[in-house]
C-alpha cells in the first residue's frame, strides 16, 4: 500500500446473511434437523464491489439514501465487520463514532463512561485520566451533568459526550456516522472547528451524513452510494448536486442505469 | 501529503475469513494491552449494579450464606444417618458451594456478555473475549467476598465444638490459590463456549439454567467425594469441575495435600476448557457483529 494512503478499499463486498426464522434458537435448529429441513436465509448484499482510496489528511463525505450501505462500509473500515470479498487496508490509529454512539452504560455517570469508552478504544489509564477533564470541558454539558448517570441525558447531550470522546482519542483516522445530527448549532460549530483542526494536523476523516451542508462544508471529496454501489465520486458540491437531483427526480440519471 | 508528526504507521488488513483463527500473535497482544478494559468494566458493572441498593454488597455475602444454610438443612434431613460430624459437612458444603458458584457465575454471566454487549460490539473493534473475561473477574471478586463468610463460620464452629476435626492453619492451604486459578480458568473457558453458542442460538441461556442445576447435583458439593463407590467415581473426572471441587474439599475442609491425579485433573480441565473455548470463540468472533 502506498505510504500516502490512509485507507485503501479494494473490490469490497459485504453481505449479511439474515435468518428468516422468527428466532434463531437451539429448539428450532433441532426441530429443523429432525425434519431434515434447511434454515431459510436471505443474503443481503449491503456493499458491492467498491474500490476506493483515501489519502492521509483528506476529509471524505459519504452520501446516499437509507439502506445504501454507508454504515456497513464504515463498520468494515473500523474492523468491526469483516469483508465477504475483497480487502480493506488501513494505516493509522482509528477512532469511531458510529450511529449508535459508544457502548455507554446508562446507569453510570458521564465521567465513568468516558473512562470505559477510552479503554475500549485502546487508551491506557494514564492517557484517559489526563483527558477526562478535557473531554468533559469540550462536551460542555450543563452544570454538573458530567457526574450524573447517562440515562438522565438528553439525546443531544449524549451526542456531545460521544463526539468529545471520539475526537479526544487523537486518531489518525476518524470515522463519523451521523455523529453531528443531535448537537445544537453552537456545538455543531465547535465540532466543525475541531474537525478542521484535526484535518490541519493531516488526520483523515470520513463523514457519513444526511445533512448535506455538513458534507459540502467540511469535505474535500465525496462519494455517493446507492444500493451498495458507489455511483460517483468527486468534489462534494458536484456529488451533493447529483444526489439532490436524484432525490427530487426519484430515479437514477440515465447514465447510471446500466450499473 | 504531510503526515502529522505523531503518526505511527499501523497497518491493518481486513480480509474475508472462513471459520478459522485470526493471526493469534496480534490478537493476544491486543487482548493483553486492553486487559485493563476488562478489569475496569468489571468494576463499573459492579458499581452500576449496586449503585441503587445500599444493601447490594450485603446481599453479595448474605445470598451465598443463606443458600448454603438451606442446602445444609436439606442435606441434613435426607441424610441416611451416621457419616461425618455436622460441622465438617457444613464446611464442605459452604466452600464447595462458593467455589461452584464462582465457576457458575463465570459461565452464566459470560454466556450473556456478547449478546448483551450490543452497542459496544457494533461500534468498537476490540478482542471480544474481553467481555467474558470481565464477567470472570466480577465472579472472582464476588467469590472473594464469600471467603470471610466461610472463615467466620469455621471459627464460630471451632469455638462451639472444640473437638471438631476441621483443621486450623496448615501449610496445605497454600494449594488454595492453585485451586482458585484452575476454577477460574475452567469457568472462563466454558463461558467462551456458551457465549459463542448463545450468539447462534438465543435459547442457550435458558438451557444453561438447567445445565448448571444438574451440573451442581453431579458435582461433589452436596455430597462428599469420598461417598462415591465403584465406577461412580468417574463423576469426579468427567465433570470439568470435578477435580477442583474434590481438591477444594481435600484442602479447605480436610486440610490435607493434593495427590498427583487430582492436580493433573485440575490442570487438564483448566487447559482443555481454555483451549477449546478459546478456539471456538476466537474463530467465530468476527461473526458476532453481524449476528447480534
Ligand atoms: N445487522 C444487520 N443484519 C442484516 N442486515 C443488515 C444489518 N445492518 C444493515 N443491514 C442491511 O444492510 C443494508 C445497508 O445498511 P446500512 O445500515 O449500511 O445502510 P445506511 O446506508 O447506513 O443507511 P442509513 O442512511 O439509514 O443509516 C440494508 O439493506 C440493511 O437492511
Ligand atoms: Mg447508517
Amino acid at each position: 500500500m502506498p505510504e500516502d494512503l490512509a485507507i485503501r478499499i479494494e473490490d469490497l463486498s459485504i453481505s449479511y446473511k439474515v435468518s428468516l426464522e422468527a428466532k434463531r434458537t437451539l429448539k428450532n435448529a433441532v426441530m429443523r434437523a429432525s425434519l431434515k429441513q434447511k434454515e431459510r436465509t436471505r443474503t443481503i448484499e449491503a456493499v458491492k464491489h467498491l474500490t476506493l482510496d483515501v489519502p492521509h489528511g483528506s476529509v471524505l463525505g459519504i452520501v446516499g439514501s437509507n439502506g445504501a450501505g454507508k454504515s456497513t462500509l464504515m463498520r468494515c473500515v473500523a474492523g468491526i465487520l469483516s469483508p465477504t470479498e475483497g480487502r480493506v487496508t488501513v494505516n493509522g490509529k482509528i477512532s469511531t463514532l458510529l450511529a449508535l454512539g459508544v457502548g455507554f452504560n446508562p446507569a453510570l455517570s458521564g465521567r465513568d463512561n468516558i473512562i470505559l469508552g477510552g479503554l475500549a478504544s485502546g487508551l491506557n489509564m494514564d492517557e484517559i485520566s489526563n483527558k477526562t477533564d478535557e473531554i468533559a470541558e469540550f462536551a460542555a454539558l450543563p452544570d454538573g451533568f458530567i457526574d450524573l448517570p447517562v440515562r438522565t441525558y438528553s439525546s443531544g447531550m449524549y451526542g456531545r459526550l460521544s463526539f468529545a470522546v471520539a475526537v479526544s482519542m487523537t486518531p489518525d483516522i476518524l470515522l463519523l456516522d451521523e455523529a453531528l445530527s443531535a448537537g445544537d448549532a453552537a456545538f455543531k460549530e465547535k465540532s466543525f472547528e475541531r474537525m478542521r483542526q484535526l484535518c490541519a494536523e493531516a488526520r483523515t476523516i470520513v463523514i457519513v451524513s444526511h445533512a448535506l451542508a455538513t458534507v459540502t462544508d467540511l469535505c474535500d471529496s465525496a462519494i455517493w452510494m446507492h444500493k451498495g454501489q458507489m455511483l460517483s465520486k468527486g468534489k462534494p458540491e458536484a456529488i451533493v448536486d447529483e444526489y439532490l437531483k436524484f432525490l427530487n427526480v426519484g430515479s437514477l440519471p440515465s447514465s447510471y442505469e446500466d450499473m | 501529503m504531510p503526515v502529522n508528526e505523531n503518526f505511527v504507521p499501523k497497518i491493518q488488513v481486513f480480509e474475508p475469513h472462513r471459520a478459522s483463527l485470526p493471526p493469534l500473535g496480534p490478537y493476544l497482544k491486543e487482548f493483553w494491552t486492553r486487559r485493563v478494559f476488562a478489569t475496569e468494566l468489571a468494576r463499573f458493572s459492579d458499581k452500576a449494579e449496586y449503585l441503587d441498593s445500599r444493601l447490594g454488597k450485603v446481599w453479595l455475602v448474605l445470598n451465598p450464606l443463606l443458600l448454603g444454610l438451606i442446602y445444609y438443612l436439606v442435606v441434613e434431613i435426607i441424610r441416611p444417618g451416621g457419616g461425618l460430624p455436622g460441622l465438617t459437612r457444613l464446611d464442605h458444603l459452604l466452600i464447595g458451594l462458593f467455589t461452584f458458584y464462582f465457576a457458575q457465575n463465570c459461565v452464566t454471566a459470560g454466556a450473556q456478555s456478547i449478546t448483551l454487549g450490543g452497542r459496544l460490539i457494533l461500534n468498537q473493534a476490540f478482542p471480544r473475549a474481553l467481555l467474558p473475561l470481565s464477567c470472570a473477574i466480577q465472579a472472582f471478586q464476588q467469590f472473594l467476598w464469600t471467603i470471610p463468610v466461610y472463615i467466620f463460620v469455621l471459627i464460630g464452629g471451632k469455638l462451639a465444638y472444640p473437638t471438631t476435626e476441621v483443621p486450623g492453619w496448615t501449610w496445605n492451604f497454600l494449594w488454595i490459590p492453585f485451586i482458585v486459578i484452575c476454577t477460574g480458568l475452567t469457568g472462563f473457558g466454558l463461558a467462551l463456549i456458551f457465549a459463542t453458542l448463545n450468539v447462534y442460538f438465543r435459547d442457550t441461556n435458558k438451557l444453561l439454567t438447567y445445565i448448571t442445576r444438574i451440573w451442581m447435583y453431579l458435582s461433589p458439593v452436596l455430597w462428599l467425594p469420598s461417598s462415591l463407590r465403584g465406577h461412580m467415581k468417574i463423576l469426579l473426572w468427567v465433570n470439568p469441575l470435578g477435580p477442583v471441587l474434590n481438591a477444594t474439599s481435600r484442602v479447605w475442609v480436610s486440610g490435607v495435600s493434593l495427590n498427583k491425579s487430582t492436580i493433573v485433573g485440575c490442570i487438564f480441565w483448566a487447559l482443555a476448557s481454555i483451549l477449546m473455548g478459546g478456539y471456538y470463540f476466537i474463530s467465530r468472533e468476527r461473526d458476532f457483529a453481524i449476528r447480534i
